[in-house]
């Protein structure tokens, strides 16, 4: 029996039909309904009207059946959440029943209905299964307890749940310690609190677990170990030991942690032969690591970027493992490319140089590009192999295609500022190809070289000429080049052509240019000229330093933050965790709560609201009105943990900016900006309730995302006497300041979400800007 | 962990789509397909992670799908694409293999599979012999088509597979009384560079142990490696082998990782793997070795000026299969990029007339065949079976733009080989001196199947 024939009814009055076939009597005939009921549901029809008739089918002894079900309940519990009450009794009975699959899978689905008034009712048998005999049930539960928080944190505080799953930490089954790590770490995560204490008894209990477990467990654990700060050398090295031989597993992601875990401990060793030891274990795992999947390779490499560049002695004879296959993705090629500069020394020139210019022959246009610089890369940092890196670029030069031939031009030009007057020779071969130069960059690197060398170039001026003809056209960085250039020639070789070429030049680029960069210069070189040749000649002809060869190498804070967070995204995008999670789950959660009523909403006939309301205040627009004197609310900055003003007080906060307008349609408008005094912030809101009939009432939920000052508010709830219709209340908003949760990022705006409790306004979001004269 | 995960087809559309903890929004399989689709617009692949709106997602591409993630965390990379192609391998252990219309067919299944496998978001069990004592469903077979799988597998990138592939599902053996049988497969994939004489300029190979278990009851296997076998260089059996005089009697491995179920320090002394084998597909032992090999393979490049015409050139190209008669390697392919200059091509092969006429539809020992693709500027040259000692000459006529002649001759190539060579002895030479499966039950004998494959992974001539 083929599943796919369950998609295949289309016709109208199914769901009549599939209702019927649900209350069959054949059993078979039920289970071939709920599947065709699942196949509607996962290609995004809406079966919801079916629930009753679905729900009826849970108390089974069908493991498949009762599996189906739940895979339904799980995607509309939220849509029907009375009619999933119905579902309690039977979750709670499965939960105690003698199949430990059966009470598992009972703690598992109940977690994932995000309903609250399940959710009062998961808590006796998540307590029982915490504490079930069966470890496939212990290590379901320590991630139900996960779930519970997502929805709930201060049940699972209150029912002291932490605590079981701290218990469970030392339990027998590794599977089940490895769950419990994984909860703890994910309720981290939500709560933004530490809730992990990682003692050296926690410590080595993971470690003794780490050999037992799945593959996944080991990367939880290791990924709290790594959090872990040894007491001393011993400590570390102790567990440094423990974790050594993952570095022969076979799961890339095991290995990564491991060499994570052991970077990290390695500070604490002061002896230096262990930690060369240690060092020199780390390159075999690394090398293997690059004979797994392309994907796996392109993250082993990014993070391998990391650890040569703190550690460079790890993989310096290794350079050829990370030659190029001519049959790897764009994007390993690319990051091959990278570490092979950054590996390259004067030992392995010789054969890297010869991939190089290999790769620059190939047919994808970036990476080719990239080989080219990479070649005038090893020039400049190579001393002793500049000239023949140059010979190869010569080489390339004379393929004639085009875009080698630019790239070669602006590389050279490099190799020119790093070694004066000693390749200078060149400079013919160079211009035997200036017809094909069509891009800005290339054609601005050339200028540069004929107008520096001008004195040795006969024909300098003719070539200036050609560029010159179109000068109007050209990039503002040609432009300059181009000026600069000629200014450069006129002094070398102050004859009629020149002058007349400066003329034309200088005349163009004050009069007819939009430009003001390129005018300025223009004066300024008109002047010089003018005034003192002599001293324009010291001006334009100075002795320029020569540029070094420094790779492009990572920032050092950075670099340490990275290599902290080595395995993770951000060690293979190289940027801080900071900069691409974005403390969303309110924001999201919420969401997910207005589209379940928006579906309510339809069901009722409303019309349907597809999306969640963000209102973005333009920064630039409220700006100027942005910030009430400080001195407006003086009396209000006394009382700071429940502040606010009478209904109807409109006229206290005047100049507030509108974060909320009435053109959103929910009847309240919110004005609010940040203001502070007396060292704290304080955020300022009116709500005005627009609304015919009903009265607005608090309390209200009140919630910030990550900012660029670390604010939050001092107390979750705002209280807010109830706001009449039509009326206007004024709230402060005590705030507080917390260095965890400073995000320079997120730019000078405060994203706010506001939950009333009144179901048809629910949650608002807006911004509001963080004006630079708030700053303390 | 995960927020997500889903499985897209080539096209995009949702073929699974399961939500662990609803902080993304549903329309991440969109956004995810169009910014993987259209990553540069010049069709280069997009990198496996990247982000969009503050979501991440990681992806891999195997069988033909896209298999993805979304999360908003700073996630293990590692983990969540290792994760993903775990997704696959179990999904092949089921079905026999992965396609668009087997994932389709068995959508339940998968659910069911993936409630196992990850729990909110968080990765569980992913061996395919746990699960089965949780998984109710029963796969649904589709229909192969002639020919169709065998030759997929060898196409999915990345994944070192044989190439001939066993296409069943581990709940046969136990379900249904099918045969037991294990396959153990040595892959190897080589990398070679020559230059145009011919001489061997940098070589690796890149090998794993595969095994493909059917057997009930999973009794524990142990398998005898070579004895001469040395592991990474500092092993203390490398100093010992000067003492062997020659280099040539050793294997050596520069690095190798081993399955988790195996006894690592026994491994180190005796070279004896032990495991109780999970069932379905897993890989023993993955190993890299920079030693060079004898190549399989040589490709002689030659080009010829013409005395009459200023605007033509002969390309001849002589290649010669360099490995005993009794092995014979399927899918050669030859492929030489030419540069722009060239405007034409004729190719000739050396296939004598009657064998063309007389070649039967999957008969032909000889058939060749060779076409210019303009589009990708390649030549490429195909040989469905090559047997050993046997050379083959293919002669090209181009005609190349005028006065070209000289940077037509400095700027082709490099020549590329691809081939697919069963047959002992290994490139590295490892090999798997005996198989015991350890069960005390007589007539217990199950097939054992022992492969040894050689593919090109980069195998290039640089005539240059």
């Amino acid at each position: 029996m083929a599943d796919a024939k369950y998609f295949s009814t289309t016709k109208k009055g199914e769901i009549h039909e599939l209702k019927l076939e649900l209350n069959a009597v054949d059993k078979s005939k039920k289970k071939d309904a709920v599947k065709k009921v699942i196949a509607a549901m996962t290609v995004g029809k809406d079966v919801s009207p079916l629930f009753p008739d679905v729900i009826n089918q849970m108390q089974t002894d069908d493991m498949e059946l009762k599996k189906l079900v739940y895979l339904y309940l799980i995607n509309y519990a939220k849509t029907q959440p009375d009619l999933a009450i119905m579902a309690v009794n039977t979750f709670v009975k499965d939960s105690q029943d003698p199949n430990p699959l059966i009470r598992a899978l009972a703690v598992r689905t109940m977690g994932c209905i995000r309903v609250d008034k399940i959710t009062e009712y998961l808590c006796d048998p998540l307590h029982r299964c915490l504490k079930d005999e069966d470890p496939y049930v212990r290590k379901t539960a320590a991630v139900c307890v996960a779930k519970l928080y997502d929805i709930s944190a201060e049940l699972v505080e209150d029912r002291g749940f932490l605590d079981m799953l701290k218990d469970l930490l030392g339990d027998a089954n590794p599977m089940v310690v490895a769950n419990a790590v994984a909860a703890l770490s994910e309720i981290q995560e939500l709560g933004g609190k530490p809730v992990l204490d990682l003692t050296l008894g926690t410590v080595s209990k993971l470690l003794r677990a780490l050999n037992e477990c799945t593959e996944w467990g080991q990367v939880f654990i290791l990924d709290s170990v790594v959090n872990y700060m040894p007491a001393d050398a011993k400590d570390a090295e102790a567990v440094v030991e423990r974790v050594l031989p993952r570095l022969q597993h076979a799961n890339a992601a095991v290995v990564l942690s491991a060499i994570k875990v052991i970077l990290r401990n390695i500070q604490y060793i002061g002896d230096e032969s262990v930690r060369t030891a240690l060092l020199r274990k780390l390159a075999p795992p690394l090398v293997t690591l690059l004979g797994s999947e392309p994907e796996l390779q392109y993250v082993a490499l990014r993070n391998i970027s990391i650890i040569i560049q703190a550690q460079p002695s790890v993989l310096a004879n290794d350079v050829k493992v990370f030659f190029c296959k001519y049959n790897d993705p764009s994007y390993v090629k690319m990051e091959k490319l990278d570490i092979m500069m950054r590996l390259v020394n004067e030992r392995n020139i010789d054969q890297v140089l010869l991939e190089f210019k290999e790769y620059a022959t190939e047919v994808d246009v970036d990476f080719v590009r990239k080989a080219v610089r990479a070649i005038g890369f090893c020039a400049i940092s190579i001393q002793s192999a500049a000239e023949r890196c140059i010979n190869v670029l010569l080489e390339l030069i004379q393929t004639k295609v085009n875009y080698v031939v630019q790239e070669s031009i602006i590389v050279i030009k490099d190799i020119f500022r790093r070694y004066p007057n000693r390749y200078e020779s060149i400079i013919g071969t160079l211009c035997d190809s200036l017809e094909s130069l069509d891009e800005p960059e290339a054609k601005a690197s050339m200028v540069w070289i004929i107008g520096e060398y001008s004195e040795r170039i006969d024909n300098a001026d003719e070539l200036l000429e050609q560029f010159l003809e179109t000068f109007p056209e050209e990039t503002a960085a040609v432009q300059l080049a181009l000026m600069t250039a000629t200014v450069k020639l006129f002094l070398k070789k102050p004859m009629e052509k020149p002058q007349q070429l400066i003329q034309l030049v200088l005349t163009y680029a004050t009069q007819e240019t939009d430009n003001p960069d390129l005018r300025d210069r223009a004066y300024i070189y008109w002047r010089l000229l003018s005034t003192d040749p002599e001293a324009a000649k010291d001006v334009v002809l100075a002795e320029k330093p020569t540029i070094s060869g420094a790779q492009d190498s990572t920032d050092p804070a950075l670099l340490e933050e990275l290599l902290r967070e080595l395995g993770t995204l951000a060690s293979v995008y190289h940027k801080p965790a900071a900069s691409f999670v974005s403390k969303m789950r309110l924001a999201v959660h919420r969401a997910d709560d207005l589209a379940a009523a928006a579906v309510r909403g339809s069901q009722n006939g409303e019309p349907e609201m597809t999306s969640v309301v963000v209102v973005e205040a333009s920064q630039a627009g409220s700006a100027p009105t942005a910030i009430a004197a400080p001195a407006a609310m003086p009396d209000l900055l006394g009382d700071l943990l429940d502040v606010r003003a009478p209904a109807g007080a409109m006229s206290a906060a005047p100049d507030l900016p509108v974060v909320f307008g009435e053109d959103k349609g929910k009847g309240v408008v919110l004005r609010a900006a940040l203001t502070h005094a007396a060292d704290a912030y304080i955020l300022q809101m009116s709500v005005c309730n627009l609304s015919m009939d009903v009265p607005i009432e608090g309390p209200l939920l009140i919630q910030f995302n990550r900012n660029a000052l670390g604010l939050a508010p001092a107390s979750q709830s705002v209280s807010l006497d109830a706001v009449l219709p039509g009326a206007t209340a004024v709230v402060c908003v005590p705030l507080v300041q917390r260095q965890e949760l400073v995000a320079p990022d997120q730019g000078q705006v405060l994203q706010v979400a506001l939950k009333f409790p009144r179901a048809d306004v629910g949650v608002l979001y807006f911004a509001s800007p963080i004006a630079s004269n708030v700053h303390l | 962990m995960l927020s997500q995960v889903f499985l897209l087809s080539p096209r995009g559309d949702t073929l699974i789509f399961k939500d662990f903890k609803g902080n993304v929004p549903k329309t991440s399989t969109e956004t995810f397909f169009r910014k993987a689709k259209f990553w540069d617009g010049e069709g280069r692949d997009a990198p496996p992670a990247f982000t969009v709106d503050g979501v991440q997602y990681l992806h891999v591409k195997v069988g033909g799908l896209y298999w993805v993630a979304s999360t908003r965390e700073n996630v293990s990379p590692s983990l969540v694409l290792e994760l993903l192609l775990r997704m696959y391998w179990i999904c092949r252990d089921y079905f026999g293999y992965v396609s668009e219309e087997m994932v389709r067919k068995n959508f339940l299944l998968v659910y069911e599979l993936l409630d196992e496998i990850i729990d909110y978001g968080l990765p569980q069990n992913s061996s395919t012999e746990r699960l089965k004592q949780f998984i109710m469903m029963e796969p649904v077979a589709v229909k192969q088509r002639l020919g169709g799988g065998g030759r997929a597998g060898l196409k999915l990138p990345g994944g070192a597979t044989g190439p001939t592939e066993v296409i069943k599902s581990v709940l046969d053996t136990d379900r249904t009384g099918a045969k037991e049988e294990i396959f153990v497969d040595i892959v190897e994939k080589l990398t070679a560079i020559f230059d145009a004489s011919g001489h061997q300029k940098s070589s690796s190979i890149v090998g794993a142990i595969q095994i493909k278990s059917y057997l009930s009851g999973n009794p524990p296997i142990r398998l005898g490696l070579s004895e001469n076998l040395i592991l990474g260089r500092r092993d203390s059996r490398m100093q010992q082998s000067s003492a062997y005089g020659s280099d040539t009697d050793v294997v050596v491995l520069d690095t190798y990782s081993i399955n988790e179920g195996v006894d690592a320090e026994r491994f180190g002394a005796e070279r004896v793997l032990e495991l109780a084998p999970p069932d379905g597909h897993f890989a023993l032992m993955n190993y890299r070795s920079s030693r060079s090999f004898r190549p399989p393979f040589r490709v002689y490049p030659l080009v010829e000026d013409d005395m009459y015409a200023g605007d033509k050139l002969t390309l001849y190209l002589r290649l010669l299969a360099e490995y005993p008669a009794s092995k014979t390697a399927s899918g050669v392919e030859v492929t030489v990029p030419l540069p722009r200059s060239v405007q034409r091509v004729h190719c000739e092969t050396d296939a004598p007339n009657e064998s063309k006429l007389l070649a039967l539809p999957g008969r032909g020992a000889f058939e060749q065949s060779a076409e210019w693709r303009e589009r990708e500027r390649k030549l490429v040259w195909s040989i469905k079976n090559l047997r050993g000692g046997q050379e083959h000459t293919l002669r090209c006529r181009l005609t190349v733009d005028q006065g070209s002649i000289e940077s037509t001759k400095r700027d082709y190539g490099p020549i590329m080989v691809q081939f697919v060579l069963p047959g002992k002895p290994s490139a590295s030479g490892l090999d798997v001196r005996y198989m015991k499966i350890l069960k005390d039950e007589k007539n217990y004998a199950p097939s054992r199947w022992f492969r040894v494959v050689a593919m090109a992974n980069s195998y290039q001539i640089r005539p240059h």
